[in-house]
C-alpha cells in the first residue's frame, strides 16, 4: 500500500497499491507510478498484509482487546470518514496489538467518528529519508510538458477560425 | 571565457549530451516491453531524464556557440551524420536482456554520479548550476540500478547468469569512461571540467566492490583498442537512421 | 429485463430481494459503493470486465504509439510522447489496482488477456503507419476515450470512479499535445499538411467505433446504466464526440472520409454515414490489421520478463530467510 503527502502542511493519505517483491522495490515503484507529477514531499510504502481495517460495525461487534498480554510498540493511525474521502494520518497510538491500537485509536481521537479506521505498526513501514526528498520528487517539476497548459489549443483554434474568416 | 574555450567546452558538452540522448534512446525502447508494469514505467523515467538531460546539455552547448538554444538542439540531433555523434561506444549497444539494459545503467550511473559531483565545482558557473540539478535526478536513477543488481545478479542462477554475461559484454565498453572528452585536458586545466580518468579510478573501485557483493566477478580485461568517442560499432548508423527517420522526412518542416 | 423492479431481478440473479434494493436505493442517492459492501454478484462481474478491459487497453495502447518514440521527429516531441506512453503503463497499473479491489488478481487479469480471453480496446488493433498518426491517436481517439472516462469518474463503484478522476486529469494533456500536433502540422510543409490529412482519413471511423455498438445492440449497457456504473449510451456519447470534432478539425482544413456528413439543423447534430460494423465486430474478435502483432509483443514481453520476477520473488524470500 502507498501513502503519499502532498504538501509539508498536508496530511499523509492512502493513494494506492504497487506490486513488488520487497520494500525497497514497493518504494521505486511507487515513486515512478505516482509521482510522474509534482505532488510529495514524502512516500510510505506498507506492506498490504500490515494494515488492519476495522469498520464502525465491525467495532460494535468487537471483544475488548486484551491490553496486558504483549509488549506495547507504535502503530500509525488512519481513517477514512467518508465514501469518497481517501483514508488519511489521524496520528500514533501505542499499542500491543492491532486490534488494541484500533481501541486506543478510538479512546484519544474521540472527536473523531469515520467510517474505517485503519492501523499498522510503525515498523512495517518504509518512508524515504528526508534527505531522499529531493532526488525523488525534485524531476517532475521541470517536465512541464506533462501540463495540460503547456498545450494553448483553444487559443490556437481560435486563431484558426480568425484566420479562415479574414480568407 | 575566451572564445577558443567556449568552443572547447561546447564540444565538450555536446558530447556529455550525446552520451544521455543514445542511453536515453536506448532506454525508451523497453516501453512497452519491460518485464514488470512498474518497470515500464521506470524505464520510461530514465529515459525520459537523460533525454532530458541531454537537452540541458545540448541547450548550453548551443548558448556557448552564440546558436539559437531552442532550434540548434534538434538540429544537432537529427541533422548530423553518425560519424559526427562523440558518444562513448558503452551506450550505443543494443538494449539486449533486462540484464544487460539494467546493468549497463548501474555502470553508467555510477561514474556520471562521480562526474557530476565534480561538476558542480565546476568554475564556470552555468554548468555548475545545471550540473547541480541534474544530479539529484541521476541519484535517483542510481539508487534504482543499485537496487536491480543484487536482485538479479544473487536471485536465480539464471537471472545470475545473465547478469555475468552481461558483465563479461559491458566491462571492456565499460573501459571507455576512462577515456578523455573532447578538449578535456584544456577545460581540466582551467578548472572547469574533471579529469576522467582519475574519475575512472574512484570509479572502478566502487563499482568493482558493488559487483563483487553482487555476486559477481569482474574480471580485469585489457580495455578496447579504440575507446576514442569518434570510433562508433555498426549499431550506431542504424540507432540514427531510426533516430532521424522522421525529422529527414521534411528538413524545412517544424515538428 | 434491467428495466424490471428489484424483486424480478433478484429472482433472475438469484440475490437476496431486500439487499438488492438496499443497495440499488444506495446508487439511487449518489453513494459509492466500496469494495468491502455488499454488491451483487453481477455488479462485481460486469465490472471486472469493464475495468479489467480498460487496464488491457492501456497496456496494449502502449504498443501503437510506442513504436515511434525513437522516431520522433523533435527532442519536444520525443520527450512528450515518451511521458504520455509512460502514462499509459501508469494508467494501467491504477486500473489493475482498482480490479483487485474486487477479488480479481493482477496475474489472473494478465493471463486471460495473454491467453486471449480476454479483451481489450479495437483501437488498438490498427498500425501507426507515419508520425502524424500520434497526433491523430492523441486528439481522437483520447479525446474520444476522455468522454467515456469522464462518466466513468461519476460511476458507482469508488476505486473505478477515483482512478477516473486521476486518468481524465492526465489524459487532458494526452488530447491536447495531439491537438497541438495536428493544428500546427495542418498549417505546415506540404508533407505535414499531407501526412495529417493521411492520419485523420484512417483514425476517423475507427474512433467512431470506439464507443462501441449502438445502443440498440449493446448487450450490457442496460445493466451497467441501472446500476450506476454507466450513466450515458455509446451513442450519446459519440454524437457529443462527433460535434465537438467536426468543426476543429475542418477549421483545420481537414476533410473527413465521408460523403454523408452533413449538419441537421433542427437537432445541432452532426449526422455522419452508417459505420461498418463488420469491420468493428471482426477487429473486436481478433482480425483487425495489428491484432496478432499485439497480442505477439505482449506474450513475448511476459515470457522474456519470466527470470526478472522470479529473480526478484527469489531475492526477497532469501532476504527475508536471513
Amino acid at each position: 500500500m502507498v501513502f503519499q503527502q502532498e504538501g509539508p502542511d498536508q496530511p499523509v493519505v492512502h493513494n494506492g497499491t504497487v506490486h513488488a517483491p520487497d520494500a525497497e522495490l514497493a518504494m521505486l515503484n511507487a515513486r515512478d507510478v505516482f509521482v510522474r507529477r509534482p505532488e510529495a514531499v514524502a512516500l510510505w510504502v506498507v506492506p498490504a498484509d500490515a494494515i488492519f481495517t476495522q469498520t464502525q460495525e465491525e467495532l460494535a461487534k468487537a471483544e475488548p482487546a486484551d491490553q496486558a498480554a504483549s509488549e506495547l510498540s507504535d502503530y500509525y493511525v488512519f481513517a477514512k470518514f467518508s465514501q469518497q474521502a481517501q483514508c488519511r494520518q489521524v496520528g500514533q497510538v501505542q499499542a500491543g496489538s492491532p486490534q488494541a491500537a484500533v481501541q486506543a485509536a478510538i479512546a484519544t481521537f474521540a472527536d473523531k467518528q469515520p467510517l474505517w479506521w485503519w492501523v499498522f505498526p510503525a515498523s512495517a513501514v518504509l518512508k524515504n529519508e528526508s534527505s531522499e526528498a529531493e532526488p525523488m520528487f525534485s524531476a517532475a517539476r521541470y517536465k512541464t510538458y506533462k501540463d495540460q497548459a503547456e498545450y494553448p489549443v483553444v487559443t490556437m483554434m481560435r486563431a484558426l477560425r480568425d484566420k479562415g474568416r479574414l480568407d | 571565457m575566451e572564445r577558443a574555450r567556449q568552443y572547447a567546452l561546447s564540444g565538450y558538452l555536446i558530447a556529455l549530451a550525446d552520451d544521455e540522448l543514445i542511453l536515453g534512446h536506448r532506454d525508451s525502447e523497453w516501453t512497452g516491453h519491460a518485464p514488470i508494469l512498474e518497470e515500464d514505467i521506470a524505464f520510461a523515467n530514465l529515459a525520459l531524464d537523460e533525454i532530458g538531460h541531454a537537452k540541458l546539455w545540448y541547450e548550453l552547448g548551443a548558448d556557448l556557440l552564440g546558436q539559437d538554444k531552442t532550434t540548434y538542439p534538434d538540429r544537432l540531433v537529427y541533422f548530423r551524420e553518425p560519424a559526427q555523434f562523440r558518444n562513448m561506444q558503452l551506450v550505443e549497444l543494443p538494449k539486449g536482456d533486462w540484464a544487460f539494459s539494467t546493468l549497463r545503467q548501474y555502470l553508467f550511473d555510477a561514474f556520471e554520479a562521480l562526474r557530476l559531483e565534480a561538476l558542480s565545482q565546476s568554475s564556470y558557473t552555468p554548468l555548475a548550476e545545471i550540473a547541480a540539478r541534474i544530479r539529484t535526478e541521476e541519484l535517483y536513477h542510481l539508487r534504482h540500478s543499485q537496487a536491480w543488481v543484487p536482485r538479479l545478479g544473487l536471485g536465480t542462477e539464471e537471472s545470475h547468469a545473465r547478469m555475468q554475461a552481461a558483465l563479461d559484454a559491458l566491462w571492456p565498453y565499460a573501459q571507455g569512461l576512462a577515456a578523455p572528452l573532447p578538449g578535456e585536458q584544456d577545460l581540466h586545466a582551467a578548472g572547469i571540467v574533471p579529469s576522467s580518468a582519475a574519475l575512472f579510478e574512484r570509479w572502478s573501485g566502487e563499482v568493482s566492490q558493488f559487483l563483487v557483493e553482487a555476486g559477481l566477478q569482474v574480471e580485469l580485461r585489457s580495455p578496447l583498442a579504440d575507446m576514442h568517442r569518434s570510433s562508433h560499432s555498426e549499431h550506431l548508423p542504424a540507432l540514427i537512421h531510426d533516430l532521424q527517420s522522421v525529422a529527414r522526412l521534411d528538413p524545412e518542416a517544424i515538428w | 429485463m434491467y428495466g424490471a423492479d428489484v424483486e424480478q431481478i433478484a429472482i433472475q440473479l438469484n440475490e437476496d430481494p431486500q439487499k438488492l434494493a438496499d443497495f440499488e436505493a444506495r446508487i439511487a442517492r449518489g453513494e459509492k459503493i466500496e469494495p468491502g459492501d455488499w454488491m451483487p454478484a453481477e455488479y462485481r462481474r460486469q465490472l471486472i470486465r469493464m475495468i479489467s478491459q480498460h487496464a488491457h487497453s492501456e497496456v496494449v495502447g502502449m504498443l501503437p504509439e510506442g513504436a515511434w518514440i525513437t522516431k520522433a521527429p523533435s527532442l519536444r516531441r520525443k520527450l512528450i510522447l515518451l511521458a504520455k506512453v509512460q502514462d499509459e503503463a501508469g494508467h494501467g497499473q491504477y486500473l489493475y489496482h482498482a480490479a483487485e479491489t474486487l477479488g480479481a488478481t493482477r496475474e489472473e487479469m494478465l493471463d486471460a488477456l495473454l491467453e486471449g480471453k480476454a479483451k481489450y480496446s479495437s483501437i488498438f488493433n490498427y498500425h501507426t503507419t507515419t508520425w502524424a498518426d500520434n497526433g491523430a491517436i492523441g486528439w481522437l481517439v483520447d479525446g474520444a476515450a476522455i468522454l467515456n472516462q469522464t462518466m466513468l469518474a461519476r460511476c458507482s463503484y469508488g476505486p473505478y470512479s477515483r482512478a477516473m478522476v486521476r486518468i481524465c486529469m492526465e489524459e487532458n494533456f494526452h488530447r491536447k499535445q495531439g491537438q497541438e500536433m495536428i493544428i500546427l502540422y495542418s498549417q505546415g510543409t506540404p508533407t505535414q499538411r499531407a501526412m495529417v490529412q493521411d492520419a485523420i482519413t484512417r483514425w476517423w471511423w475507427p474512433t467512431l467505433m470506439m464507443f462501441g455498438p449502438h445502443d440498440a445492440d449493446s448487450p450490457n449497457s442496460g445493466v451497467l446504466i441501472r446500476w450506476g456504473i454507466k450513466t450515458r449510451t455509446n451513442d450519446e456519447l459519440r454524437q457529443d464526440f462527433i460535434n465537438q470534432l467536426v468543426p476543429d478539425l475542418q477549421a483545420c482544413g481537414i476533410v473527413l472520409p465521408d460523403p454523408d456528413l452533413h449538419y441537421d439543423e433542427a437537432t445541432g447534430n452532426w449526422r455522419t454515414g452508417a459505420i461498418d460494423w463488420d469491420e468493428f465486430w471482426a477487429v473486436l474478435k481478433g482480425n483487425g490489421p495489428a491484432n496478432a502483432e499485439r497480442m505477439a509483443a505482449r506474450r513475448q514481453a511476459h515470457a522474456d520478463g519470466y527470470w526478472v520476477r522470479e529473480a526478484a520473488a527469489a531475492y526477497a524470500v532469501k532476504n527475508q530467510n536471513q
